[in-house]
């Protein structure tokens, strides 16, 4: 058995982009007024193999495009409209540098 | 138009990257754009490159030293594996006749593949007629896809610069933004036309692998799971052996996963900790994770056309895809596609035409290919896979029979016969298991 690691700690094996600028463009942008309100699954919050949407401690849905993995999922998964997605301009943006892929 | 080129193509994967190497070996100018730091960057498979297409595109490609090669190992042991939490039963198929070059299945790690198939397009572009007019550029995001007035696609614009061309192939991914926004496909394409895959690369010697393997540097093996591996969640499992490492990883349903609650990667972990598992993957480091959208294969999930007006959809942003049970093909599909799109591009050329009457030879030819005629052939197979019960009835049965077959104990053997109709009366029906067995035997 490897050694257990937290989703944390397999974030930490990714290469990203830009990674040490703290000024980022993000690439997906989430309306979560429609998570917080009318979604009835908020199942971004599971489904995102990269735990980018969050839930605060007042239960609400935010999201942090930091660890994101451009994997596409949330893309699909949020049927309420919620999520703009593009891909994260090379530049500006964050998005992943794959070692293996 | 001196500037103008015959070919942009938008990626710069397997799909992109194998219409390029054909566009090269013809002497045709184009412009492949990739929006990674190199080519490969973004990219993510489980993955095997089934087939034999890449022997024509890199003539004689196993002769090279395999340590410059850009693929891992060659399957040459297959397996598929029921599973329930305990127990796992195994259909296992080794031969000499996979040894046979071209190989018919590559482990590749994409980071690295795609990088090295790009190098050889490149040298392909130095031998070209061309070799100072075609180019393969990283790092540079299309923004969008240009028409003209009459509406023919003529470009593609990355952010203040415009790029002019008779042709463009979108070789985007299975996210095709640009597809949709060429009007091919939906602005919103439902959870229930894709999957999510989830994997972990896990360093290990190369020599522990061939042991505990029993493999020789350089074959491999492919291993496919179905039942316990995702939980109850539609999709399935897979191990592959790379040279110095496994890629080890899921394919989840999406929509299934969004209505079953469940985390991808706590699916990934306790699949990890299933007996079958972690005696394979005992000792490994795990050195990445990834994760990435994959079709579902479903034919229903396709854009409405793949060609348009000077345009061309090529690879997985086509959603060429199948999973029948057999393999996950996709990188081949990849490859053809682009090979076929290539082909189009220059007998548009010749012609002197890329209208959309001339661009449907490229459907017309992904028809008479295997690809489409697999994928046609094949959707009954890929339907009954994703049924709910090869996530755990029939998974459960398979391995509720072995384990009662496989026991030697000190009571009364009873014959087959009886443990399986045992085994099925606990799992599943005698319908149920008529119902899929006539559904496999007419689909497979």
């Amino acid at each position: 058995m490897p050694e257990k690691k937290s989703l944390q700690e397999k974030l930490g094996t990714i290469n990203y982009r830009n990674q040490a600028k703290s000024d980022i463009k993000a690439h997906i942008s989430v309306d979560t007024d429609i998570c917080n309100s009318t979604c009835p699954h908020q199942c971004t919050t599971y489904v995102c193999p990269a735990d980018c949407y969050k839930i605060d401690e007042n239960g609400k849905v935010y999201f942090q495009v930091e660890d994101c993995i451009e994997c596409g999922t949330c893309l699909y998964a949020c049927d309420q409209g919620a999520v703009s997605w593009e891909f994260p301009d090379p530049e500006e943006g964050r998005g992943v540098n794959w070692n293996y892929g | 138009m001196d500037d103008k080129f015959d070919c942009i193509i938008v990626g710069g994967g397997i799909a992109g990257l194998s219409a390029a190497m054909e566009l090269a070996k013809n002497d045709m100018k184009f412009l492949l754009i990739e929006r990674g730091e190199f080519a490969g960057a973004k990219n993510v498979s489980g993955g095997v490159l089934w087939g034999t297409d890449l022997a024509r595109l890199v003539p004689e490609y196993w002769t090279e030293d395999p340590d410059e090669a850009g693929w891992e190992r060659f399957v040459n042991h297959r397996r598929l594996t029921f599973m329930d939490d305990q127990s796992a039963f195994s259909f296992d198929f080794k031969s000499d006749h996979f040894d046979a070059q071209p190989y018919k299945g590559l482990v590749v790690l994409r980071s690295k593949f795609d990088r090295w198939l790009a190098d050889k397009v490149q040298e392909a572009i130095d031998q070209s007629e061309v070799a100072m007019e075609s180019f393969l550029a990283t790092n540079i995001l299309v923004d969008k896809v240009l028409k003209d007035e009459n509406g023919k696609v003529n470009g593609i614009k990355a952010g203040e610069e415009e790029f002019f061309a008779d042709s463009v192939i979108i070789a985007e991914g299975v996210n095709n933004l640009l597809t949709r926004q060429v009007g091919l496909q939906d602005e919103y394409v439902p959870a229930d036309h894709v999957m999510t895959g989830v994997k972990e690369v896990i360093r290990m010697d190369r020599e522990t692998i061939d042991e505990r393997f029993q493999l020789d540097g350089l074959s491999g093996m492919s291993n496919e799971f179905l039942g316990y591996a995702t939980d109850g969640v539609e999709g399935g499992g897979f191990l592959y052996t790379n040279r110095a490492s496994l890629s080890v990883g899921l394919v989840l349903g999406l929509k299934d996963l969004r209505e079953k609650v469940k985390k991808p990667y706590d699916i990934l972990n306790k699949f990890k900790e299933h007996p079958a598992i972690a005696d394979m993957i005992r000792g490994g480091e795990v050195v990445e994770y990834s994760a990435h959208v994959v079709s579902s294969g479903d034919m229903r999930v396709m854009p409405e056309e793949i060609y348009a007006d000077g345009v061309m959809i090529a690879g997985e942003a086509a959603n060429l895809l199948m999973n029948a049970g057999k393999a996950i093909q996709g990188m081949d599909y990849a490859m053809r596609s682009g090979i076929l799109a290539a082909e189009t591009v220059m007998e548009a050329k010749e012609a002197g035409d890329f209208s959309k009457q001339q661009m449907k030879t490229y459907r017309d030819k992904l028809e008479e290919s295997y690809v489409l005629k697999d994928m046609r052939g094949f959707q009954g197979a890929v339907q009954t896979l994703h049924q709910p019960e090869m996530v755990d009835e029939i998974p459960d049965l398979v391995c509720d029979f072995g384990r009662k077959f496989f026991t030697v104990d000190d009571s009364p053997t009873p014959k087959a016969r009886k443990m399986f109709s045992e085994a099925v009366s606990k799992n599943s029906s005698w319908w149920n298991l008529m119902r899929l067995s006539l559904k496999a035997a007419k689909n497979l």
